[in-house]
């Protein structure tokens, strides 16, 4: 074991300091942050002014940060519940014995893997396009024309046309998750059941759920984790700061402590500090709640 | 469809059975339509001009296929500079990636000592930070060190920040690979009298290939992909990888009206993680599942 000491620690020591480096120390900075008020993100300890939480507070009475938090909430609740249900159902139908399982799955994937700029540019400059796009295409050759002069992008159709085009991307990576844990549940198990009598929709809600809760856990984590960083489709979505239709806690921070708004008057780096960690806490939290009303040690599979 | 015809041409076909999954298929089908139609598109109109987009003959060709649309983006665009640098980025950052995570999760995967749980957990929860939670900080000192404007030491950094973020998923996927290695190799090695560091290179390292293959496409397709990062660190046209220099591209073409060289645009820098895709597809769709456990 001795012999082996210095092997472990020169093996280990270059991911260990890059980790801390890169991870520990901002974390806990980041959090010292969030307790001052910084008129610039490059400004020395000395200059910084101790308002407690006062940067907090301050958040939650901005009506723009509040229809932030709103916004990425909904977007994880109602796109979580509307990517949570495709995936499921095509991971479903892909493990039902149908055939051209692997290409149909690749295909399915196949968003994810395209840069999120590139994909939202798709989406923006041809499906909804109000000259060329394919909504307005597909309507009027079903003659809805008053259905095809929708503006999809205006401010009243921006953050569901935006919310649509980015779960359209996510259910892909979902549907992975779900197939590996559909994968692993013994045939033995179905046959059983097909024996007993039971339908295939039974099979599905009585067998597959259950067994899939684990998986459920992992989806929800997963799909939490990413809408905290949420961002890039925002941004890309209104271009324009002042519009608040798909505004994001990520957006406003960004806005706020790297100065790239007109709409912003007041810097302070503490705010954006603030809104790192609400976002952790959030993840933490529906990390928790998940692990409290999920348990899967009493199914195994 | 073609596909599911073909496929159905090869074997005996239950008809009773297919007719029961119909509705599948139907769903499937929709939605793969959908994408190629999406994808599909584009290609199209990045061939096309300005004028046939607009006039909705995209898909027609009227005036032929026009390659100097990516002659244009790549050249006067800049597409070349960001196509460049995120190839940069992105090999470096792979291989910086391998060595130094390898024989960490290696150790880790091995070895009982004090810290190795630690070590693990921390690594674990770390892939569920936002990244919003560490940029701030390491902005501040990036900017500190004055180096925002050297070029070189730029892009050093953001290879760095590149390597940094992804030591975690890179880490943990790599040590529940060497998990499932057999440990005869190991015990063999040493009755030999082989060290363990030179067991772990000539033996191991190379043992477990696949893993790492399939790691390191992963970790290609997003340090390719990445934004935030790059949008924060990368402060000039220089140092742009292809996300946000396609970023900047879209606005301003938005406003010289040439709609086709965004396009083409869009396609160059699609068209790398795509052909990797395209190979490699069952190690990617392996790599998802792989580093995490259900």
């Amino acid at each position: 074991m001795k012999k082996n000491k210095k092997m472990i620690v020169g093996f280990l020591a270059p991911a260990v300091i890059i980790f801390l480096i890169v991870f520990l120390y901002p974390i806990v900075r980041t959090i010292m942050m969030s307790l001052f008020k910084i008129d610039s993100v490059t400004d020395a300890m000395e200059n910084w002014t101790f308002i407690g939480l006062g940067n907090y507070q301050k958040l939650f009475t901005t009506a723009i940060f509040r229809k932030a938090m709103f916004n990425i909430f909904r977007i994880w609740s109602i796109g979580g519940a509307v990517v949570m249900v495709l995936s499921l159902l095509f991971a479903v139908i892909l493990t039902s014995g149908i055939r051209g399982k692997k290409f149909f799955r690749a295909i399915i994937y196949l968003p994810n893997i395209v840069s999120a700029v590139a994909l939202a540019t798709m989406w923006l400059q041809y499906v909804y396009s109000p000259k060329f796009g394919l909504l307005k295409t597909f309507f009027d050759a079903l003659g809805l024309h008053s259905l095809a002069d929708t503006p999809w992008l205006d401010t009243d159709h921006k953050f569901w046309a935006l919310l649509f085009a980015y779960c359209f991307g996510m259910v892909g990576y979902h549907m992975l998750i779900w197939m590996s844990g559909i994968e692993r549940i013994s045939p033995e198990l179905y046959e059983a059941a097909t024996i007993d009598g039971a339908n295939l929709p039974q099979q599905f809600r009585y067998m597959t759920l259950p067994l899939l809760k684990g998986v459920f856990k992992t989806n929800i984590t997963m799909w939490s984790v990413s809408s905290a960083a949420f961002f890039v489709w925002s941004q890309l979505f209104s271009s324009v700061t002042a519009n608040e239709a798909t505004i994001v806690p990520v957006q406003y921070m960004y806005m706020h402590t790297f100065g790239a708004g007109n709409a912003v008057t007041e810097r302070n780096a503490g705010y954006g500090a603030a809104i790192g960690l609400i976002l952790c806490l959030c993840v933490v939290l529906i990390f928790t709640i998940c692990n409290k009303l999920i348990r899967d040690d009493d199914l195994e599979f | 469809m073609a596909k599911e015809k073909e496929n159905k041409v090869k074997d005996k076909i239950n008809w009773k059975r297919e007719l029961k999954l119909a509705p599948g298929y139907i769903i499937i089908i929709l939605w793969i339509i959908f994408t190629f139609m999406l994808l599909g598109w584009i290609v199209a109109a990045s061939f096309s001009t300005t004028a046939d987009i607009f006039a909705g003959k995209a898909l027609k060709f009227p005036t032929g296929l026009h390659f100097e649309n990516y002659a244009q983006a790549w050249g006067s665009g800049g597409v070349a500079t960001f196509f460049m640098n995120s190839l940069l980025y992105s090999l470096t950052s792979c291989a910086l990636l391998i060595i130094i995570c390898a024989p960490a999760a290696y150790v880790l995967a091995r070895f009982t000592f004090l810290g190795n749980k630690v070590i693990q957990t921390s690594f674990v929860s770390a892939m569920g930070i936002p990244i919003t939670m560490i940029v701030l900080p390491l902005f501040c000192v990036v900017a500190n060190m004055g180096i925002l404007n050297n070029v070189a030491a730029s892009k050093v950094t953001l290879i760095f920040l590149y390597i940094g973020i992804n030591i975690p998923y890179t880490t943990i996927f790599l040590l529940t690979f060497f998990s499932n290695l057999s440990r005869t190799y190991e015990e063999a090695a040493a009755i030999d009298g082989c060290p363990p560091t030179k067991t772990f290179w000539k033996i191991m390292f190379p043992m477990a290939q696949s893993g790492l293959v399939t790691v390191t496409i992963f970790n290609f397709i997003n340090i390719w992909n990445e934004y935030f990062l790059s949008l924060i660190f990368a402060n000039s046209n220089e140092l742009r990888p292809v996300a946000v220099g396609l970023y900047g591209m879209l606005q301003s073409m938005q406003y010289t009206g040439n709609w086709a060289g965004m396009f083409a645009a869009v396609i160059i820098v699609f068209l790398p993680t795509f052909i990797l895709y395209l190979f490699l597809s069952e190690k990617i769709i392996g790599g998802v599942t792989g580093g995490i456990k259900g």
